[in-house]
């Protein structure tokens, strides 16, 4: 019996879509059998990011409404074994699924899958409520700018409500060089604030948007920060007991501490 | 037995409910609870004149009372009298902005003792209210997060969000917290915020409406 976890941020553009599309992708690179699902209906970007746009025949719509099995409407990954996509319905709205649909989707995948991913929509209504409804967990993604946080803070005591538990965070777009100059939010005063536990950090990535802009997540560039950052996060999930290392700006430090990383 | 805050008198022009001694809101609305409910017509539907004697209620307390009367009751309020038995009468249905401390007499009355414990921080978005006394949080009040209680506010966390206590006028009522960094704070009808940018002390602190009628800040050593 598998994980149904729910990524979702409240606010938009702070990575709730590449961070299910990494994860999902990290998973499946260990050997796990994992289902993303978007549950942006009628904004799809999981299978643009995943670099499956064409492959996508039948969405989850087509599933709720009875046009195909289930298993037919999952798109296969093109680079790893085990990952599949539920693509959502570019035609509907958020307001045609309701969340019992949505968690009898998710029940039936966990019976099959190690792990569930729901790509949430940004905002906290209906696709919300769709998107946590067959979810037992959460991960917030924030970024570390007030409003960002002030969202997540919301977001989560709306899947405390729901009994979502735990709810781990991610915190996504750190930029050493800032923090060190003082001129970002850190890792502490996040913490503080929305007083749940730390699932990860990934640093600002240039590679970010080239990997997005060619469809192939981030993971399979191998060495880049963002990468090293979701594999060890991926590695969190399943239990492996993997440090966060401490954001530095000094190239010697964060060399050795991802050379350690990698060979564990 | 006579009911000494509120009265129901039938005079030529209707009913008329007297409201008498110098009370708050929650104890006028109890007294009218009690006197409706112990009838054995009910009035639905009646139109009602309230006649106010010395009673202190606020604009904001009468349109209040209104809707507590036409939800509760179904009673249309057909109009509002004041008074003026003795001449020497109190600031009656004052504006909510302007002082009513003196005429108050905030600390005589109950706090109703009923204390509202809650164990969670209160996010963005979310509201604590206890309109019978006090509220105390074990845990933190987020930015956007807001308490409102008609006693005291204690949050033994961080108190980043904003707060409202004496909330039916109790200006004796206090805010205390861990680390006191509010949006904003407001006791009885007093608001007040801090300097922007500030950053815990690192200590307890209490609020409270000190002698200038503005709400200061301190740092809380004992309760006196």
């Amino acid at each position: 019996m598998g994980k149904v976890i729910v990524i979702t941020s409240g606010k938009g553009g702070v990575g709730k879509t590449t961070s299910t599309a990494n994860l999902g992708t990290a998973l499946a690179m260990i050997s796990k059998k994992v289902v993303i699902i978007d549950a942006d209906v009628g904004l799809r970007n999981l299978d643009v990011v995943m670099g499956l746009e064409s492959r996508v025949v039948y969405t989850s719509m087509d599933v709720i409404e009875k046009r195909c099995e289930l298993e037919k409407a999952l798109v296969k990954d093109r680079r790893v074994e085990d990952l599949f996509l539920l693509a959502a319905s570019q035609r509907n709205r958020k307001d045609d699924i309701k969340p019992e649909q949505m968690l009898d989707i998710c029940e039936r995948l966990k019976e099959i899958y190690d792990f569930v991913l729901v790509d949430s929509p940004a905002g906290i209504e209906q696709g919300f409520h769709n998107a946590a409804a067959g979810a037992e967990e959460a991960i917030i993604i924030t970024t570390p700018d007030v409003s960002a946080i002030r969202d997540a803070d919301r977001i989560i005591g709306l899947l405390q409500n729901q009994d979502i538990e735990p709810i781990n965070l991610i915190l996504n777009r750190l930029s050493p060089t800032l923090v060190k100059k003082g001129n970002m939010i850190s890792k502490n005063d996040v913490l503080d604030i929305l007083n749940i536990d730390l699932l990860g950090i990934v640093p600002e990535d240039p590679g970010v948007i080239a990997s997005t802009n060619r469809g192939v997540p981030l993971v399979h560039n191998d060495g880049s920060p963002g990468a090293d950052a979701y594999m060890r996060i991926a590695r969190r999930m399943i239990g492996q007991r993997v440090p966060i290392p401490e954001m530095r700006d000094d190239n010697f430090f964060s060399n050795i501490l991802k050379w350690f990383s990698r060979n564990k | 037995m006579e009911n000494s805050i509120v009265k129901l008198r039938g005079y030529k022009d209707g009913l008329h409910l007297i409201i008498t001694p110098k009370v708050d809101l929650v104890e006028v609305e109890t007294a009218i609870n009690k006197l409706l409910e112990g009838m054995n017509q009910p009035l639905s539907g009646t139109s009602i004149h309230i006649d106010l004697t010395t009673s202190p209620l606020t604009s904001d307390d009468m349109k209040e009372l209104e809707t507590y009367l036409t939800e509760n009751y179904d009673l249309v309020v057909s109009g509002v009298n004041i008074l003026d038995e003795n001449d020497e009468s109190p600031i009656l249905a004052a504006p909510a902005t302007h002082s009513i401390a003196p005429n108050l007499q905030a600390d005589d009355q109950p706090d109703f003792g009923q204390a509202k414990i809650v164990r969670q921080t209160i996010r963005s978005g979310q509201t604590t209210s206890c309109l019978t006394g006090s509220v105390l949080i074990y845990g933190d009040v987020n930015p956007g997060g807001e308490v409102v209680a008609s006693g005291d506010i204690i949050v033994l966390g961080a108190l980043r969000g904003n707060a409202h206590a004496g909330a039916h006028g109790k200006l004796s009522s206090v805010i205390i917290a861990m680390e006191l960094v509010p949006l904003q704070l407001q006791i009885g009808t007093y608001v007040n915020r801090p300097p922007l940018g500030q950053k815990s002390r690192g200590y307890p602190e209490i609020a409270r409406v000190g002698a200038e009628d503005v709400i200061i800040v301190e740092e809380f050593i004992k309760f006196n």
